[in-house]
């Protein structure tokens, strides 16, 4: 019984459905078409609209087709124009060539920079000096010593015997002096050290090498106790230095 | 106002007041060094047997045992880092132990573990090869995180502690560690907490082409293993705690301290960071800085032994941002940006 229900399923299967199925050409049927009379008797009545009901439409909120001023502040209608300038100025012929060639000029300067940042090239320094740093280009609470009055705080500072700032005012005026004279450029993140390397003044090194080591023990190593003759002594180093500084040709 | 102060009130050119005060008892260290500089000058000379030139490098070491720091030593392969620590060590009359990291280290292979004693019925601890005097790590960065892990405890603390048991290290206790750069195969990056453990990291460069004749010359002359003999132990651990003594009481000027935690504050600030230096930054480079015045002979610190050591305090503690990075700049361009934009105090 089912080997019998299983050949009819599969005769259903295989029975022609179309004539895809089977193969055989489409017929083709030729149906024109049909060409109706102008119709000039039918009377046309025109349906005007109630005068009321429009009206009424009128005035629905729906129907008001009133234009909405723009509510944009004056630097957004400013942008606004801009916008819609470039716009029609870039639809003109003129405006594509500005176009066409900005966009080229923007590819290139960017080549160059990317070119230039791997290459790690300061440009700065291509035309003239290199950018010269301020002296005090962040530290607003820094010492200027151009601006210290060296020896009235000298003088008030001997007075009242306190002779680790006095040693310390007159290494900062040595200081001066000799940036003054363009043999060290003052730098506040700089070390007495890197003055000392910098002072290529054969004759004054070493005194300035000795009253750097003076300020250093007085002033590094807290000693508050520095008795007058010893701060004499550490003045007449420093005296004699700023004379020998004094008498030093001006560095060009 | 009354002048009182045995000078004139006045800093003009004037003529001198004679002296009868010695410039030598003026302008001197206030405390006797002579100690510590003979210890550090027996020690570089004992140094100097073997290793050739590499001045600076023993300089650091130095200061870091001083200071009571640990070093991690950073170069490529051949450059003498292992050599050196180990020569270290070998001049202090200190237990000394070597370890060798590998990728399948445990934590336990460092610090020591509970083992089970069937007489007694009870555990009993074995301390690792950690617990010596100078432990020499070598090539610290083979090891993964969990080994690493194991050190954080026992550098920072000069402990560790095993089953709720606090076990002690020795005084003084020195991890001295070498490493490859991370671009070496088969390295891992070290934990940023460990870094942070490290009072310098040190790079180990190549010697100049005086010195690479030099060392042929002693290798050729068959010197290499009688000269390693002939170093000898030259300072003991109690020496060594009295001279830490002395680094510690070193004078150090307040804005100078101001200096320091300026220095570290900017690492936080700038933009070219990704990660700034913690304040144990700052205690290390004042550390530092003190024991490296003391090595040069004053009782005082200055600007430049703060600025001669923020480099090595401060380059492993610092993260790049990728944009840096890619821009071919170093922990030390940043270090050096930094200090130029930090007013010396004077």
């Amino acid at each position: 019984m089912r080997f019998w229900l299983r050949l009819c399923f599969c005769g259903l299967l295989l029975l022609p459905t179309g004539p895809v199925a089977v193969g055989q050409p489409a017929l083709r049927v030729s149906n024109p078409t049909p060409t109706l009379p102008t119709d000039r008797t039918s009377r046309v009545r025109l349906r005007q609209p109630a005068a009321r009901q429009l009206r009424e439409f009128r005035s629905q909120r729906e129907f008001q087709y009133v234009e909405v001023k723009s509510e944009q502040s004056g630097p957004s209608r400013f942008w606004a124009r801009l916008w819609s300038w470039l716009d029609d100025f870039l639809a003109t012929k003129s405006g594509q060539v500005v176009w066409e060639y900005g966009v080229y000029s923007f590819l290139v300067v960017a080549l160059v920079f990317v070119v230039l940042k791997l290459l790690q090239v300061d440009l700065t320094r291509a035309f003239g000096r290199a950018p010269r740093r301020s002296p005090l280009l962040y530290d607003t609470a820094a010492e200027d010593i151009h601006s210290l009055d060296f020896n009235t705080l000298l003088a008030q500072a001997e007075a009242a015997g306190n002779y680790r700032l006095a040693v310390r005012l007159g290494y900062l005026a040595v200081l001066k002096q000799l940036t003054d004279h363009g043999l060290i450029r003052w730098q506040p993140e700089k070390t007495n050290h890197d003055y000392l390397r910098e002072l290529t003044a054969g004759s004054l090194r070493p005194a300035f090498q000795e009253i750097t080591r003076q300020f250093e023990y007085v002033w590094y190593g807290e000693q508050n106790d520095l008795s007058a003759a010893h701060y004499t002594l550490a003045r007449d180093a420093r005296l004699t230095l700023q004379r020998q500084i004094a008498t030093t040709r001006r560095a060009a | 106002m009354e002048n009182t102060s045995p000078l004139p009130a006045s800093s003009g050119n004037e003529p001198f007041a004679p002296t009868t005060v010695s410039e030598d008892t003026a302008f001197a260290p206030r405390t006797d060094l002579s100690h510590l500089s003979q210890h550090a000058e027996a020690i570089r000379r004992e140094l100097s047997k073997i290793i050739v030139g590499q001045q600076a490098l023993a300089e650091l070491l130095l200061t870091a045992i001083l200071a009571d720091g640990h070093v991690l030593l950073e170069g490529v392969p051949g450059v003498a880092k292992t050599l050196t620590a180990k020569l270290l060590a070998r001049t202090l009359s200190v237990p000394f132990s070597r370890l060798q990291f590998t990728p399948d280290l445990m934590p336990s292979d460092v610090l020591g573990t509970a083992v089970f004693l069937p007489n007694k019925s009870e555990f009993e601890f074995r301390p690792g090869p950690i617990f010596a005097s100078i432990v020499l790590i070598d090539e610290i960065n083979r090891a993964p995180a969990k080994t690493q892990s194991a050190l954080f405890e026992v550098m920072e603390e000069r402990q560790i502690t095993q089953n709720g048991t606090r076990y002690a290290m020795a005084d003084p206790f020195v991890v001295l560690a070498t490493q490859n750069p991370i671009e070496q195969e088969g390295t891992y990056r070290l934990p940023e907490a460990q870094l942070d453990r490290f009072l310098f990291k040190l790079h180990v460069g190549y010697p100049t082409l005086e010195e690479e004749v030099t060392i042929l010359q002693g290798h050729h002359a068959g010197l290499g293993s009688a000269a390693l003999e002939s170093v000898q132990a030259v300072l003991s651990a109690e020496t060594l705690r009295e001279l830490r003594q002395q680094v510690r009481r070193q004078h150090v000027e307040p804005h100078l301290l101001d200096y320091i935690a300026r220095l570290v504050g900017q690492t936080r600030a700038h933009k070219g960071l990704y990660l700034g230096a913690s304040p144990r930054a700052s205690l290390a480079l004042l550390n530092g800085a003190k024991a490296l015045a003391a090595l040069r002979g004053r009782d005082f610190v200055t600007p430049e032994d703060v600025q001669y050591l923020a480099p090595h305090v401060l380059r492993h503690r610092i993260l790049l941002t990728p944009e840096r990075e890619m821009e071919g700049q170093t922990p030390d361009d940043i270090v050096q940006q930094i200090m130029q934009q930090i007013e010396v105090p004077r």
